[in-house]
This record gives structure tokens, C-alpha cells and sequence, in this order.
């Protein structure tokens, strides 16, 4: 059996936050009660059970709890839903287990306890060590949490620790931005993500910027930022893997390379999506409606085919988010279909402007560095 | 029916002065449509007459009334198209009845257009019946408007009919007068047909409609008939009157209005204006007034996928069939590929082709600036006419250039007379005559320039008397005048469909103006674009667009890839409106830029 015949990877979505940050349009909630936690688990657990068997899942399948904010559940319900997956086949002998922690969240004990439920790896939502853009954003935590909860995690036992950091903030400039790399590399993080701000519709930050109440730095100050990341990570021995990763070689996250890499993947909880190679699943975004129409045995959300060239679309920008790129013979063999046939004519500008590199000898395209900068202008030619 | 009882109208009306409304309070009132037919019959006419609130094409309505001295009337109501571009249609119509309800809004005034066509009425020699609608508004001022009409027009305007069509006030009145004081119709009934056109359309099962008044003779199927100004014969197949929806008669008789159709192919053969004849028995001489309508604003039409373009030649062929002023020639641009030089009548007339065929034809088009048509008189003797600005010759082979110009009427309250005539100035404009039509309005002639027109200068006149000002213009024949080509380089490379032709004295405010809108205009790209304006080998304005910095989607949630895939499609989707030139990828409203700018 291929590994795209398989699921690779296992995510579970928790909706729940203390707070919701000023820039997150995302499906999570904040103040929901103990009562609607465990109805959630509840129903999560009754989705384990009845889609897990629908599907083939590799011994090796990845884990990876995420939201919202999974630490925010009590261990109990935690440990419900790692019985759950464990029950129904789904958490077998994980090539790698994450769960994603609030520095705000974390406690010694409650790290230990992650670590003994069997997860081997935590990425935390650091986004900055600077209190005054942690404000500015809504986050719940400071800075110093931040690199507290770094050292507690590595005294639980986590030897692969990740943390997610965000330039182009407001209040954030090229001097704090560095700051904040300099303290997370230095607490010995090998992992880490680091996304450009991007300010979505209908969230309070877009509202403020509206308003002129918030400023963000310039374009020419994101583009610093941007090669500032790059340049200093690579210089710490992080070195970039996919287009906002970075990591020391060895410590990349296996389970977002199963998405890159466009294999199969299973999740469960409201909003989440799966991916069976043809087909996507999508939860519902609500909670009481994912909880409802799991308790009444009713479908929670809505399949979307993917034809042929969706798939090898999608495929392709997914994959070129990666430094290695793609393989053009596996490309070949799982779509029937040559790149460069396929896409040619309109790769060919991008080829000869040094931002596509195609290695003709080891048969593999890949973005160049300035390709990355510029790489939705790149995916652009792949779709529809 | 008696000659005698017939009688022939229209309506000469301001826009917003309730043309419509009263025309539909007429057809109402003598029982020809109910209320509910009126609003399904309003339906069906063109979406984008409806949202102009313009009539595009002219109408005809038969209707019978029974007046208060017991007898029966039959009144034909044509419908006039409400717009410059369209003088010569209008002039038709009017040619085709003997009076006209001359409508003024009580709370406003004569406005320019209004007296344009008054004039072309009285060239007619039409019965004028004054109609002052709106008195039922509280601002309504009838005697001001009254004294206005005398005054400005100088007609008998004692007995004006004070109506409101809104409330049905004096629909009656109005419908005695024209049994009263429009002349029954003149024509003889036993001299050979003489019938005029004034409007045509084209029916897919019918070939082309006429409209026609018939001044002598008789019109009826199975007649040869022949179109005297290009002698094409055919043969009635249908002859019929508008109620308003097409009904077959036995015959249109003299005085008569109507429509037939002859299996006539093309609007080309059925030219507003032309006299209808009987082929075996010809009238000896045509009708006065006919002649050919000439497009007087030219701009390339090309479309944004090179795919389309001979869809758009079958688009542009269909519309002709119903628009004889439409006219197009295939033209190739550099930076547009294959496009068709389109010839209209105005502005107006341009906007509505150009909608239609993207509305109804579902093309992606960019239109170029319009321009005017030059005269370029050449060194060695030759003159050449030409209507795009990339084929304006080099200036060394140039004696002089001749543009046209046009007799301006400008209607305005006396507090902008200072506005207009400064505006008017600076769009070269020479001053003629001024006349106070009472205390408070006045009129001014200016000759301007017609590119100034179709440039901004209708906007611009809006803006500074504040909407108050109404403008009216003709043709007055061509002039001389100081003109260059400024050029426009993207990239280094110039781009032909972004020449355009101006005075010299303002090529180069002109030229940086356009630079700095097009500069606001193209999207950021991943390289820089120097846009620059250029006359000859000279830069005389230059902007940067800067380039963009980064293009990079951040980081997908929980495996969401059709969100990403989404996000994608919509960045695409918004570029597929746009056209490569050379490098860079332009938005169609660049092309009318130098149209957009303050």
C-alpha cells in the first residue's frame, strides 16, 4: 500500500480559549463552561468510534491536539479522548504525539501529565516576548510565562518543544522581533513557526485598524521582519524546511509534513478537516451543532470531491511550500501527470526568473528563496 | 378611421420631468393598457433604458379616445429618445407628428435640452401645447414657468395645461388639448406612398421592424416597396400598430403611424430618417431632413482574453442589426492584440453598447479612451481623418490639425455664471453670447471643442453649479487647433492604447496627471514599473509603481487547504481582468484613465 492510500496523520480540535486573541477569525469560543467541555469530549469520542473504522490508518499515524486551546481541558477529558483514539486504532506507535499548550495554560504538573498520556512533543503559542505586542493582540500571557513554560516543559521530559511566533504585529519593530528570536533560540527551542500577521475580516483587530485605534509596522518593515527570521534562524542552525518553518534537522514536525506532502489525514471536533486523498471533510464550525448532530447519529459536516487536477493543484502548492519541493516521478506516479507538461508554459517566467528551480538531474522542482517571498503569485498559476 | 380624427404627438420633456409618468397616465386614462399590463409591458423593455432612466430607442403607441365633444379620436404617441447623442433620431420622430406636448416641471424650468428640442419642434412646424406638471408639489411656481416659456420660447403659454401625472391631475385636459389644438394630419391619400422612418429594430422572426409615419399614400402587405434614399426593394409582409405591443392591421393609411416589416435583413437598409415609397409607383422626390448618422466618438473595444474576439465581432454584427449608427472596423493594438475601432454617436451611446455587449454578450472588454475624429492636414497636401491617437502621424509631417467643435447651450442660475464661464475657458472654450431668461437663470453659448466634452467636461460642469447647470450641444464643423500625441511608456515600452491626443499647452499637466492615476491604478506587480509620459522622444512626466514586497499565505489551520485553495482562486479570479501588456498586467480601467482623472 502507497503512503497516500493511508491516513498519516490524526488531528483532534479543541474550539475552546480563555480569551480570544484580537486577530483570530478562527472556530474557537471563549468561556465555555465545564459542562459543554465534556459534552464536546463526549461527542468527539462518539466521532472516534464511528469514523475511525471507515478508514486504514499507518501504525505510524501522527498525533496532534489542537485548537483553540487543548490544554485548557482537564486531564480528565484529555485522557478520554487519548483512550478513545487509542481504543479505535487511531494512536498505535505515533511517529510523533503534539499537543499544542497556552503558555498561560501550562503548569509543571500539568506538562508531566501531557507527557505521561504519551505526547512527545508540545508547541506553544508563544507568537511573541514582548509584553506590549502580547497586549496588543489580546493574548493571555506575558513574556516571561512564555520562557517559563518553555524551561517547565523540557523538566517534564519534552525533548522536541515548538514554539509558534508572529512578525508584523502592532507595536512590533525589527528590534523587538529579533529580541524575541534571540530569547526563544537561546531557551533552546529547535522548532519554530513563524507566520507573517495576517489581518482577517470581521476580527477586532481589522475593526481597530479601521478605526486608526492600532497601527501595524510598514510594508518595507514586514519585509526586514521577514528576512530577519529567515536570516537569524538559519544563522542559529534552524534551518527552513517550509515556507514559515524552521527547524534544527531532525526536529521538524512530522505531522504538518503530512499536510505539506498532501498525504491522508483524520481529524475529529468541530471545524476540522479531513482528507482521504480525493475527498475532503469538513466539521461543522459550530459547537452545539457538531454536538447535536454527533449525539443524533447525523453526519457533522460536508464532504467536497476533489477532481483530478483539484488534487494535483492542491498537491503542488502544498508542496512547494517545502524547501525539498516536490518529486516529479512520485508526482507522476500518484496523478498520471507531468508538472512540466501540465504547467510549463506558465512555470516557464517563474523558471527563468530564478524563482522556481527545477532540478532536471534528481527530478524535483522546488520555490528559490526569493520564490518563497513571492509564492502565492506562483500557486496562483496552479488553480483554477 | 378619418383622416380628421387623427392625431400625431410626442412628448418633448427634461429628464426627470416626468416624461414617463404622464406618457403612462395617457395610456392609462384612454383604456389602452390596464394598470397590471402597464407594469408587465414595462417590464420588457431594455434592462438598461429601465436603469438610465433614458429612452434609447423611440416608441410608438396607438391609442383611442373619446373626446368631450362625443367623438372618437385615434392618438399616436411617439416616444422620443431623451438624449444629445441621439438629436437626429429625435428630430425624426418629431418630423413624424404635428405637435408635441412640450412638459416642464413646475418646480424647476426650462433646462437646456428641453429647449434643443423645442427648437427642432418648431423647425417642424409642430403645435406646441405647454404642459406644466408637478403642481402638486409645494415649490411648484406655474406662473414663473409660464412667464419662462413665453419669454424663452416665446409662445403662447396662457393656456398651459397644469397637471401632476403623478396623481392623475389634469390627465384630461391634456388629452383635449391635443384633440383641439394638434393639427389632423395633411397627407393625400391617393398620391403615391411617401412614408418616413423614424426608428427601426431588429426582430429575429421578422427581419427588421420600421417605424414609420405614412404623409401620403397607403401602406399595406404583399406592396413592393422601395427605400428611397438606397433604393433596396422589398416586400410588405406585415403591417401593424403599436398598443403598445405590436397588433396587425390591414393597412396604415394616410396620416397614420405604425410599424411593417419587408423580410429587410439588415437596419442598414431601414435608415431612420429615409422615406418609404410604393416600387411600382414611386413618389417623385423623398422627404426632406435624411441623412446618415455619423459616429462622432471613436474608442477600441478589444477583449481581455484573445479568445473572444470573434465573439465580439458576432456581438458587435448583432447590435448593428439593430443600431445603424453603430459602427466598427477591426483594429490591432501592440498592447491589445485584435480589438475593433467602434464608432458611436456620444457618450451615452458608447456606455450602452459597451454594456450591452458585456451584459448580454458575457464578454471581458477594455475599452480605450474615446476620442473625437481629427483632421490632420499633412505637409505634402494630404488630409487624412483619423480616429485612434496611436495613428496620429509623426509631427514633423504635420502642417496643422483641425479637431471639431461643438455650439454649446448652458442653462444655469446666475450665481454660476462666473463657475461655467471660468470652467468653459479653461476647456478652451470661446465665449459666443449670454441671454437672461428671467431674474434668476441665464443661458450661454460657448463653442467648445468636442473632445473637451466627451473629456470631462459634462462632469465637471455638474460639479461646479452643482448639479443645477443643463447642457445641450451640435456639431459646428471643424477648427484648428494646437494638438500633440502624448505617449505613455510602461516598463520602457510604450503602449499604444494609452496614447491620447490634447492640446499643446496642456500635454504635459496632462501627461503627469496620467502617470500619477496609472500610477494609482496598476497593482503592485513583483518588479518595479516606471510609468512615464512622453511626447515624441521627450519623458515629460514619470512615476514609479513600487514593487510589491512579499506575497506569502500564512499558515493553514488544521489541514483547511481548501481555504487556501479558495484564497487562491479569488487572487486569480481577479487578475483574469486584467490584460498582460508586455510584462505587466494592467486593470481595464487603466485604459479609460485619462478619462478618471480630478
Amino acid at each position: 500500500m502507497q503512503k497516500w492510500e493511508q491516513i498519516q496523520g490524526v488531528y483532534i480540535h479543541t474550539p475552546f480559549c480563555l480569551q480570544k486573541c484580537l486577530y483570530c477569525d478562527f472556530a474557537s469560543y471563549a468561556g465555555a463552561d465545564t459542562e459543554t467541555m465534556e459534552k464536546y469530549v463526549d461527542a468527539v469520542c462518539s466521532e472516534i468510534m464511528m469514523r475511525s473504522n471507515e478508514v486504514t490508518i499507518a501504525d505510524q499515524a501522527t498525533l496532534y491536539f489542537g485548537g483553540g486551546t487543548p490544554s485548557l481541558l482537564s486531564e480528565k477529558l484529555l485522557a478520554k479522548l487519548v483512550e478513545a483514539l487509542q481504543k479505535n486504532g487511531c494512536w498505535l506507535q505515533p511517529a510523533e504525539a503534539t499537543i499544542e499548550v497556552n503558555p498561560g495554560t501550562a503548569d509543571l504538573d500539568k506538562l508531566r501529565f501531557f507527557k505521561d498520556l504519551g505526547f512527545d512533543r508540545i508547541s506553544f503559542g508563544v507568537q511573541s516576548l514582548n509584553d506590549a505586542e502580547l497586549r496588543a493582540v489580546g493574548r493571555i500571557h506575558t513574556a516571561n510565562e512564555a520562557l517559563d513554560a518553555i524551561t517547565m516543559a523540557e523538566k517534564a521530559g519534552f525533548t522536541r518543544v515548538s514554539a509558534d511566533l508572529i512578525y508584523g504585529l502592532p507595536e512590533q519593530s525589527l528590534q523587538t522581533l529579533k529580541t524575541s528570536l534571540q530569547n526563544l533560540t537561546a531557551a533552546g527551542l529547535q522548532h519554530l513557526s513563524v507566520y507573517g500577521l495576517t489581518i482577517e475580516k470581521n476580527t477586532p483587530l481589522a475593526g481597530m485598524l479601521d478605526k486608526g485605534k492600532v497601527e501595524l509596522p510598514d510594508e518595507d518593515c514586514q519585509l526586514a521582519m521577514y528576512e530577519l527570521v529567515q536570516e537569524y534562524l538559519e544563522a542559529q542552525g534552524l534551518h527552513r524546511y517550509e515556507i514559515s518553518n524552521y527547524a534544527v534537522s531532525g526536529q521538524e514536525s512530522r505531522h504538518n509534513l503530512v499536510y505539506w506532502h498532501y498525504l491522508p489525514y483524520l481529524s475529529f471536533g468541530s471545524s476540522a478537516c479531513s482528507f482521504n486523498g480525493s475527498q475532503r471533510f469538513t466539521a461543522t464550525d459550530s459547537v452545539t451543532d457538531y454536538i447535536e448532530s454527533i449525539q443524533s447519529g447525523k453526519s457533522c459536516g460536508g464532504f467536497e470531491d476533489l477532481t483530478k487536477e483539484m488534487q494535483l493543484s492542491e498537491y503542488l502548492f502544498m508542496g512547494l511550500r517545502t524547501t525539498v519541493g516536490i518529486d516529479l516521478i512520485e508526482t507522476e506516479q500518484r496523478f498520471g501527470c507531468d508538472v512540466m507538461l501540465e504547467f510549463g508554459v506558465e512555470l516557464e517566467k517563474f523558471i527563468r526568473g530564478n524563482l522556481v528551480f527545477c532540478d532536471i538531474e534528481h527530478r524535483r522542482m522546488r520555490l528559490t528563496e526569493q520564490g518563497m517571498r513571492f509564492s502565492n503569485e506562483i500557486f496562483e498559476i496552479f488553480v483554477k | 378611421m378619418d383622416q380628421n380624427k387623427i392625431r400625431n404627438f410626442s412628448i418633448i420633456a427634461h429628464i426627470d420631468h416626468g416624461k414617463s409618468t404622464l406618457a403612462d397616465r395617457l395610456i392609462e386614462y384612454t383604456g389602452t393598457l390596464t394598470k397590471r399590463e402597464m407594469e408587465a409591458q414595462i417590464l420588457d423593455s431594455m434592462d438598461l433604458e429601465r436603469e438610465r432612466g433614458i429612452t434609447i430607442k423611440a416608441q410608438a403607441v396607438r391609442s383611442s379616445y373619446k373626446a368631450k365633444n362625443g367623438e372618437e379620436y385615434m392618438l399616436n404617441f411617439i416616444d422620443t429618445p431623451g438624449h444629445v447623442d441621439f438629436t437626429y433620431e429625435v428630430s425624426r420622430a418629431l418630423a413624424a407628428c404635428e405637435g408635441a406636448l412640450l412638459v416642464i416641471d413646475a418646480t424647476q424650468g426650462i433646462e437646456a435640452q428641453t429647449l434643443a428640442n423645442v427648437y427642432l419642434a418648431l423647425d417642424n412646424d409642430l403645435e406646441i401645447i405647454p404642459v406644466i406638471n408637478k403642481v402638486d408639489l409645494p415649490s411648484a411656481d406655474p406662473d414663473r414657468v409660464k412667464h419662462e416659456i413665453e419669454e424663452v420660447i416665446g409662445i403662447d403659454a396662457s393656456e398651459a395645461v397644469l397637471t401632476s401625472a403623478k396623481t392623475g391631475l389634469g390627465i384630461e385636459d391634456v388629452l383635449e388639448a391635443i384633440v383641439a389644438k394638434v393639427p389632423a394630419p395633411s397627407g393625400i391619400s391617393d398620391s403615391p406612398l411617401k412614408a418616413l422612418v423614424f426608428d427601426s429594430k431588429f426582430d429575429a422572426y421578422k427581419g427588421v421592424v420600421l417605424y414609420v409615419r405614412v404623409i401620403d399614400g397607403r401602406i399595406k402587405p404583399g406592396m413592393k416597396i422601395k427605400m428611397m434614399a438606397t433604393n433596396a426593394e422589398f416586400e410588405v409582409t406585415e403591417v401593424g400598430v403599436f398598443k403598445p405591443n405590436l397588433v396587425n392591421v390591414d393597412s396604415l393609411e394616410v396620416g397614420q403611424v405604425g410599424f411593417f416589416a419587408a423580410a429587410i435583413k439588415n437596419v442598414k437598409d431601414a435608415r431612420v430618417g429615409d422615406t418609404v415609397t410604393d416600387a411600382n409607383n414611386p413618389a417623385a422626390e423623398a422627404l426632406p431632413g435624411y441623412r446618415k448618422a455619423t459616429p462622432m466618438v471613436f474608442c477600441g473595444l478589444y477583449p481581455v482574453e484573445n479568445s473572444d474576439y470573434d465573439n465580439l465581432r458576432d456581438a458587435l454584427e448583432k447590435l448593428q442589426l439593430n443600431d445603424a449608427s453603430l459602427v466598427f472596423e477591426p483594429e490591432t493594438s501592440v498592447a491589445l492584440g485584435f480589438g475593433f475601432r467602434c464608432g458611436f454617436l456620444g457618450l451615452l451611446h458608447m456606455d450602452v453598447i459597451k454594456e450591452r455587449l458585456e451584459r448580454e454578450y458575457n464578454l471581458t472588454l477594455i475599452t480605450t479612451a474615446p476620442n473625437v475624429i481629427y483632421q490632420v492636414f499633412r505637409t505634402n497636401g494630404d488630409v487624412e481623418l483619423v480616429d485612434n491617437p496611436s495613428n496620429f502621424p509623426d509631427p514633423t509631417v504635420i502642417d496643422h490639425v483641425e479637431e471639431p467643435y461643438v455650439n454649446a447651450t448652458i442653462i444655469v442660475p446666475k450665481d454660476y455664471v462666473g463657475a461655467v464661464m471660468e470652467l468653459s475657458q479653461e476647456k478652451r472654450g470661446e465665449y459666443e453670447n449670454m441671454t437672461y431668461l428671467d431674474e434668476t437663470r441665464v443661458m450661454i453659448h460657448y463653442a467648445l471643442p468636442l473632445s473637451e466634452i466627451i473629456y470631462d467636461y459634462f462632469d465637471r460642469l455638474k460639479s461646479v453649479t452643482r448639479g443645477y447647470a443643463s447642457l445641450d450641444y451640435e456639431l459646428a464643423g471643424y477648427r484648428a487647433s494646437s494638438l500633440v500625441k502624448v505617449d505613455i511608456l510602461l516598463n520602457g515600452e510604450p503602449v499604444d492604447a494609452l496614447s491620447a491626443i490634447v492640446h499643446r499647452e496642456k500635454a504635459v499637466s496632462r501627461g503627469r496627471q496620467l502617470v500619477e492615476k496609472l500610477r494609482s491604478l496598476i497593482p503592485r506587480q513583483m518588479f518595479e514599473i516606471p510609468v512615464q509620459a512622453a511626447i515624441g522622444n521627450k519623458v515629460i512626466a514619470r512615476e514609479n509603481v513600487r514593487a510589491m514586497r512579499k506575497d506569502v499565505l500564512a499558515k493553514c489551520y488544521g489541514g483547511d487547504i481548501s481555504r487556501k485553495r479558495k484564497l487562491l482562486e479569488k487572487q486569480k479570479e481577479g487578475k483574469k481582468r486584467m490584460k498582460q501588456v508586455g510584462s505587466v498586467e494592467l486593470p481595464q480601467e487603466a485604459f479609460m484613465a485619462i478619462l478618471k482623472m480630478d
